[in-house]
């Protein structure tokens, strides 16, 4: 993950760990979406994370196995499964020797024996095991996990979801005969046991910074449904010059977005239940949710202020590319990395947001107002948008966006506020202005902006 | 029946908690709330004054003594006293010492289960006390979180406690250290035990003994927290497994987990040192390289800090310490060029060096470049916001201090991960921080703590209260010791440059603004 060296700042360095993160848990007990969060959160944080579905392996040669497969007594499914297993870890193990940093070994890794395998794996490379077990016995839980999972899994595509929800059950028997829980025997293990959605927690052997920050992600997580809502703020003078950064006010169209604002969420709420509003410490953001109601509570983020584009703030386009035309091309090379001569990179963004993602996977309804870069990087998060797409994604002015997180993936609305703006995009390796992104045919995630 | 009646004039006296242990540290003595109405790290204020959702919570500590939870107790105070959370810790043991008055030890039988009545009724009074100020804590000064530091050996005397407490409207966290790892034992009774006040002036090792003495005649009447009815955390072996039982409790609890998972309770010394000086005028977005001067300061303060180390430890052999090699030394750096140059001499020398991007200075945002007096015109009213609390306020498009301390919470967290001994290389700004933190020191005094360029500070922990020791650099050239003004009205002083820069940063007498120009 060492940047380019052409960009003129020090990427982060990772610690020299490699962490193995190996699930543990029978079927339906929402490891899945533990890995896949995990791991989101992880890429974003740039810590190159990669999850292994040992199922996914395993479908390769049994695309659609009956309960019975599972079945311990049946040896040719044994043999299947742990070969699947073998090339799983096979591969995962490449891939540290790669240089990967958190590895997520998703599979019910359900005996002891299979554990201590794992471990011996991972130990022989020097990588560092933390086992997540995720013990549920609520069936409420249980059930709605079956439903809205297993029933849109590969392995029952096409199949009538009455009789996939049968034999998904039958299946987890088959694995509770066999099924041991993380215990004493096992302490030597560094291990995060989750039980009963979170009641019962026991974390063993944590070893370094990085084990407990993902330990306490996972803790934080939580499972009510809730929305997130992101709008940049309205059009400013800033904009209609073509100037990036600065604290300009919002324009006249601007500060029509701004009493549309109010109007706009009530319609995507669809009740009268009070949100929290984030903005930014810069002027534009504050006056864009100034309307809002109330007993809406507000409050400013220095975290959500615009990346900040050093030298180049207060320019246009234009000038940058005729005062630091070097830059302007590095820029356009990685912008992920590429930090503004005394500002900063959408790397630098990542971290200084790091607080605001933890927050808001503990909240529930908020309203994010804030800047391009940083709208960006957060809706890279929900949305797990690449590095190398999410610098040049095209997030529209005088639009509110609503994200609500799903077990897999997160749905998204919009809604235009239908307030003629500037374009604040570019195009990469294009002109030094901005541009119409509709002029384009692939404006989508292609499209560059004020920073 | 001296000792019962000096204790009776005492617990009947008014409400006479000492405001701390040791009279002079941050974390017991909170600052007048009027004056500093919000944390080094605080978000967001509310109407209530609580912070996270949470109601008001009693952190009920658990364990036998030589367990570390006096250490438990003021770190998390410490930190739950940076993000915001009003907190307060009540050691049982001071209101004991209190009691008893100074030189008077407790009666013989005071630990015993079966005490006599005298001692049931002193221990009685001691704990009415105590729980006295706790309940006038969060219900009259407006407390969050009141740590209760005491052992509360047995399961009965816990459930009756969060009973009595639910019934006063406060939810009851248990957090227990429990031990088996006689090593850990006995490390805490000799080398963190010893700092404890009952101690001050005692032999190392007859400290260790007689705190030992104490476990041994506690031990067979202590029951581990097995209780699923109640809200607890086990922390075994100083933080190996850590055992949750949540029944009510919510995000609060998480984060405390999360710090509970990077706190330990061995020893190790942490140092500050600042950058180098650059070879022109440096401003915040140059990013500046070292001087030839830089350079030279590296060097010395290199050779300062591996001296005084190799001292330190000879110093302890002599003490009769053991005659171990010294802890390995870990150095952290900014991402700006001054620091990670500055940290230079140490790489050659083999010692890990880590770049964060978390510890780059202040942003002066417009302030950068501008002299004072042009402040002070063009920005008159910020000027003015900017004197009244210049902790929080920020200049446009600047970072306040606030901001900073916000930003530098994993830089904390991994602080007290850190095992090895530390250095970390920053700016004054960064310092002042993250010294405020370790010190526990109040919002407000932050922006004015001075880190002068020939000394390197070192923190050494104890288990009341840190304490910090400045190092001289000897045969620094005098124009490059004080980087910084001295009184930091504007934010992000020009640390960088060789000479002392008076344009900037308010000096330590006020300026007339009507008077220039």
């Amino acid at each position: 993950m060492t940047p380019p060296h052409k960009t003129n700042g020090v990427g982060v360095q990772a610690g020299d760990t490699q962490i193995c993160v190996v699930m543990v848990g029978l079927p339906a007990r929402g490891k899945s979406l533990i890995a896949q969060k995990a791991q989101r959160y992880l890429k974003w944080l740039s810590i190159d994370a990669m999850v292994f579905n040992v199922g996914n392996y395993r479908r390769q040669d049994s695309p659609q196995p009956g309960a019975d497969f599972f079945d311990q007594s049946n040896a040719e499914g044994e043999r299947m499964r742990r070969a699947a297993a073998e090339a799983a870890v096979t591969d995962m193990l490449k891939w540290f020797a790669k240089g990967g940093v958190v590895g997520i070994l998703d599979a019910t890794n359900s005996t002891k024996a299979r554990r201590r395998w794992v471990k011996e794996r991972c130990d022989a490379q020097g990588i560092e095991t933390l086992f997540v077990e995720s013990q549920c016995d609520d069936e409420d839980i249980i059930m709605s996990n079956i439903l809205e999972v297993k029933t849109t899994s590969p392995d029952y595509q096409g199949q009538d979801p009455e009789t996939a929800v049968q034999d998904f059950r039958k299946r987890i028997r088959n694995y509770e005969k066999v099924y041991q829980t993380i215990d004493e025997e096992e302490n030597d293990l560094t291990y995060l046991k989750i039980m009963n959605v979170g009641k019962q927690v026991i974390i063993n052997r944590i070893q370094d910074y990085l084990q407990s920050r993902v330990v306490y992600y996972l803790m934080n997580l939580h499972i009510k449904p809730r929305s997130i809502w992101l709008s940049r703020h309205g059009e400013s003078e800033f904009n209609l010059e073509g100037k990036i950064g600065g604290d300009a006010n919002l324009s006249p169209r601007g500060e029509m977005y701004a009493r549309k604002l109010p109007e706009l969420v009530r319609q995507s709420v669809g009740d009268d239940r009070p949100l929290t509003v984030w903005t930014s410490t810069l002027k534009r953001t504050i006056a864009t949710a100034r309307f809002l109601p109330e007993n809406y509570n507000q409050l400013q983020w220095k975290a959500l202020d615009e990346l900040d584009s050093g030298v180049c703030d207060c320019l246009t386009y234009q000038e940058i590319s005729e005062l630091y035309p070097e830059d302007f091309k590095a820029r356009d090379e990685d912008k992920y990395n590429y930090r503004y001569r005394g500002g900063e990179s959408y790397r630098d963004v990542v971290i200084r947001l790091e607080p605001i993602i933890m927050e808001l996977e503990r909240s529930e309804n908020i309203l994010i107002v804030t800047h391009q870069a940083v709208l960006r990087c957060i809706y890279a998060y929900f949305m797990k948008k690449s590095q190398a797409d999410s610098p040049w994604m095209a997030v529209p002015l005088h639009t509110l966006i609503k994200l609500t997180p799903k077990a897999y993936g997160t749905l998204e609305e919009r809604y235009d506020a239908k307030i003629p703006a500037v374009s604040t995009w570019r195009g990469k390796g294009s002109v030094a202005k901005h541009e119409d992104p509709n002029a384009t045919t692939d404006s989508i995630g292609k499209a560059d902006g004020a920073v | 029946m001296d000792t019962l009646l000096t204790a009776e004039i005492a617990a009947n006296s008014p409400r006479y908690r000492r405001r701390s242990s040791t009279f002079i540290d941050g974390v017991h003595d909170l600052p007048d709330e009027n004056a500093s109405p919000m944390a080094p790290a605080q978000l967001y204020s509310t109407m209530s004054g609580r912070l996270f959702h949470s109601g008001r919570i009693a952190i009920v500590l658990v364990g036998p003594p030589a367990r570390g939870k006096t250490h438990i107790s003021v770190s998390l105070c410490r930190y739950l006293q940076w993000l915001g959370v009003k907190t307060r810790v009540f050691h049982l043991g001071d209101y004991r010492r209190a009691t008893m008055g100074p030189n008077v030890d407790v009666p013989e039988d005071y630990f015993f289960v079966n005490a006599s009545p005298s001692s049931v009724l002193l221990r009685g009074k001691i704990v009415k006390k105590c729980r006295e100020d706790i309940y006038a804590w969060l219900n009259h000064e407006n407390g969050q979180v009141a740590i209760y530091d005491a052992v509360n050996p047995l399961a009965s005397g816990r459930r009756s406690l969060a009973k009595e407490f639910a019934k006063h409207d406060v939810q009851t966290l248990f957090l227990e250290s429990y031990v088996t790892d006689e090593k850990i034992l006995q490390e805490n009774a000799r080398s963190v035990k010893i700092s404890s006040p009952d101690f001050v002036g005692m032999d190392p090792d007859d400290a260790a003994k007689l705190y030992l003495k104490r476990i041994d005649i506690k031990i067979p009447s202590f029951e581990t927290m097995n209780e699923s009815d109640l809200n607890y955390v086990k922390m075994i072996n100083a933080g190996q497994t850590i055992q949750y039982n949540n029944v009510s409790f919510g995000y609060l609890s998480y984060r405390i987990i999360f710090y509970l998972m990077n706190l330990h309770i061995k020893s190790r010394q942490t140092f500050f040192a600042r950058a180098g000086t650059s070879s022109h005028e440096d401003s915040y977005k140059m990013d500046a390289p070292l001087s030839e001067e830089g350079k030279e300061y590296a060097k010395k303060m290199t050779e300062t800090l591996l001296a005084h180390r190799e001292a330190e430890r000879a110093a302890s052999v002599v003490k009769g310490g053991a005659d171990v090699p010294l802890k390995p030394l870990t150095v952290w750096t900014s991402t700006r060029k001054r620091t990670i140059e500055t940290a230079e001499y140490l790489k050659e020398l083999g010692y890990p060096v880590r770049q964060r991007s978390q510890m780059s200075q202040l942003n002066p945002g417009v302030c950068e470049k501008l002299s004072e007096r042009a402040i002070r015109r063009i920005y008159p009213d910020e000027v003015l916001m900017h004197e009244k609390d210049p902790y929080h306020h920020r200049y446009p498009r600047a970072e306040s201090y606030h901001d900073l301390a916000v930003r530098l919470e994993p830089i904390i967290l991994e602080l007290e991960r850190e095992q090895n001994d530390l250095l970390i290389i920053a700016h004054e700004s960064v310092l002042r921080v993250l010294y405020g933190y370790l010190m526990a020191c109040d919002a407000m005094a932050i922006p004015t703590l001075k880190f002068p360029r020939d000394e390197i500070i070192e923190i050494i922990p104890a288990s009341y209260q840190n304490e910090a020791k400045r190092i001289h650099i000897p045969g620094l050239a005098p124009e490059m010791i004080p980087g910084s003004p001295e009184d930091i009205k504007i934010p992000v002083p020009l640390s960088g440059v060789a000479s002392p820069m008076s344009s900037i940063g308010t000096p330590a007498e006020p300026v007339n603004p009507l008077s220039e120009d």
